[in-house]
């Protein structure tokens, strides 16, 4: 049990770094919500086997009984996935006020525009002249 | 010794943001309504540290569940001072953000996010427990995504993205540790774990296989979140984009719990026996490195936010350098350096934007004589980067003093690093100081003279948080001796662990 958990895990994290390492945002946030996946497959991996040696399962501990499931685990993993899915709502929000802003979501697009900032400088400052901005900046 | 209102460190902002976010649009009684919240926390804290002065322990378990089965908070000398410091800072930035942040920036959800911020951080320090750490971080990040973004420049998204996913992947990796500590110890309660590992080094046992591992995994995790050598690229842009009173508060908090989380888990459980001999050499020398790239960094900048933010990985380095000594001493002196750090950083930046309001503009060549026009500002810069340099009479100075003085005979060049670092520090903190207040005008700035509007706000905020700076100069003895008290705690656990479990519950669980 333990090491089909550990071949999903490695399976897992390998696909989510492969996709991180795209230039395209939406590639990148599917590798780091992938990555949240495989860090709970991991927590329950070390949570040990439910499967006792000697045959059987181990119990809830709600059922009670003499070998029960670590259950802690399971909290942790439940808070786990909650945080997982707000960030994930953050991040999807963040992509699609990108897209709209910037009309783009390739990394290296995004980097390139940002030096020139062509809005907000030419609003400030027209022309660059020693003299032509002074009159036209707002005030702040 | 058990107090239950330490839980309102966190109810209060938590309750806080709920009812703004009722009130978002309505900026008065939002903002009085945020400086009550903070105010009242700042009061309660410097209560509950001036009666642990002693060097006692204040514990409250949630719900009454004893120590290693539910969750503990932890009121310590290391956890109070970096509490009360925190915030002072939040209260400073909060009071500056009423006359620099523009309307849209407020409207937006500003006061509901820096209220859940503080939720995260005042977690963060309070918590005893190693996964509630990691949902403290979680909170702490989740705000400061939303603080990142607020007005959604297209100069913001770009850099959104750094910050954004190198914490979730460090805080995946978080996870993951954490889990893998449970794995082998049996436990996430940091009282446990200290217990379980010095028992085992003691008894000659060694520890879990594959634990160092998870140590050098925890130490990723929190340089990322800390801005340590190999780690800290994200630091420079996230700091330049958002308004100033947002970079301030980032300034004085996010790194600052990075290096807090190092400093409780390392000398408790996570560098004790085999662990300690990988991971203090790697703590020593990604220390001296960001001090002295760090202040490299700084003094090849021109743009007044950029030397600030490059600082404070330099700073950073300090920190992280009094803890890679793992001595009493050395870890008092890393925590006296991060409360007069988290001060002086965050009023560094607040003076930062009422230059901004004064040049237009951050650019040192285009900011000049700002000395006439506004004596306040020129002499409270003044003030906070000598304290930031570390001259003598100031904060700074007593902070160095302990990790130079301490380091000496351990790392002999790290000390000698550190003080060239100092010495660069000084250099960048005059340029700016010449260029920006000393020298007139250049004939670039020549038409940048509208005048700044209402700065009551900023004013106050900036001289709270000089005033703080100058006291904690000033007073430098009792809150060392509150430190050094913390040092005590972190290399011998003892007194840590006998309050958070008054009743011996982990050992008998441990011997049973």
């Amino acid at each position: 049990m333990t090491t089909v958990l550990a071949v999903c895990v490695a399976v897992i994290v390998t696909v989510s770094v492969y996709l991180m390492l795209s230039r395209e945002l939406k590639s990148i946030a599917m590798g780091v919500f992938l990555l949240g996946h495989g860090a709970n497959l991991a927590i329950i991996a070390m949570s040990g086997s439910p499967v006792l040696p000697w045959g059987g399962l181990r119990q809830p501990p709600i059922l009670g009984g003499e070998h029960l499931v670590d259950a802690l685990p399971q909290a942790l993993i439940l808070t786990a996935i909650v945080i997982n899915f707000a960030v994930m709502g953050f991040f999807l929000t963040l992509l699609i006020v990108t897209a709209r802003k910037t009309g783009t979501l390739n990394v290296d697009e995004l980097a390139r525009e940002e030096p020139p900032e062509p809005t907000s400088e030419s609003d400030s400052e027209p022309g660059r002249g020693p003299i032509a901005g002074s009159a036209s900046r707002p005030s702040r | 010794m058990t107090d239950h209102l330490l839980g309102l460190l966190v109810v209060i902002p938590m309750a806080t943001s709920i009812v703004s976010v009722a009130l978002v649009g309505r900026h008065t009684p939002q903002r009085v309504l945020g400086v009550l919240s903070i105010g009242s926390m700042l009061l309660l804290s410097l209560r509950w540290l001036m009666g642990i002065r002693g060097g006692e322990v204040l514990v409250s378990q949630m719900g009454a569940w004893p120590a290693p089965f539910g969750i503990t908070l932890v009121f310590d000398s290391l956890s109070g001072l970096l509490i009360c410091a925190g915030l002072v800072v939040a209260l400073g930035c909060y009071i500056h953000g009423f006359s620099t942040l523009d309307e849209e920036t407020e409207r937006r959800y500003f006061h509901p996010l820096s209220q859940l911020l503080l939720v995260g951080v005042n977690q963060c320090f309070l918590t005893g427990d190693l996964f509630n750490l990691f949902v403290g971080f979680e909170i702490m990040l989740m705000a400061s995504y939303g603080l990142l973004s607020i007005g959604g420049s297209r100069r913001q998204m770009g850099q959104a993205y750094k910050y954004l996913i190198l914490n979730l992947v460090a805080s995946t990796v978080f996870v993951i540790s954490a889990g893998l500590v449970y794995g082998m110890l049996g436990t996430l309660n940091l009282a446990d774990l200290a217990r379980i590992v010095s028992d085992r080094v003691a008894a000659g046992e060694g520890l879990p296989t594959g634990f160092v591992a998870v140590s050098v995994l925890l130490l990723f995790v929190f340089g990322a979140k800390g801005a340590m050598f190999p780690l800290w690229f994200w630091l420079p842009d996230t700091y330049h984009t958002p308004p100033i009173p947002v970079a301030a508060l980032f300034s004085g908090l996010l790194t600052k719990v990075g290096v807090y989380a190092m400093v409780r888990t390392f000398p408790l459980v996570f560098a004790v026996g085999d662990a300690r001999d990988v991971v203090t050499p790697l703590l020593a020398i990604s220390a001296g490195v960001t001090m002295f790239l760090g202040v490299l960094g700084a003094v090849s900048q021109n743009n007044v936010r950029r030397i600030l933010a490059i600082h404070v990985i330099s700073q950073v380095g300090y920190m992280v350098f009094g803890l890679s000594l793992m001595t009493t001493a050395g870890l008092a002196g890393a925590l006296y350096y991060m409360v007069q750090h988290m001060v002086v950083k965050s009023s560094l930046f607040l003076c930062c934007g009422v230059m901004e309001r004064h040049a237009g503009s951050d650019d040192l060549d285009e900011v000049g004589g700002l000395l006439t026009r506004n004596r306040f500002l020129g002499v409270s810069f003044f003030v906070a980067a000598m304290s930031l340099v570390g001259l003598p009479p100031l904060s700074g100075f007593f902070g160095k003093l302990v990790l130079i003085r301490e380091g000496w005979d351990v790392h002999w060049w790290l000390s000698v690093l550190a003080l060239l670092t100092g010495a660069l520090t000084l250099l960048s903190m005059l340029k700016v100081w010449t260029m920006g207040f000393w020298l007139p005008a250049g004939p670039k700035s020549a038409a940048r003279t509208e005048e700044p509007g209402r700065l009551g706000g900023a004013y106050s905020g900036i001289g709270l948080l000089v005033a703080t700076a100058v006291f904690i100069g000033l007073a430098a003895e009792p809150i060392y001796e509150i430190a050094l008290h913390a040092g005590e705690q972190l290399t011998d656990p003892t007194a840590y662990i006998r309050a958070v479990d008054p009743h011996g519950l982990i050992a008998a669980r441990g011997s049973g």
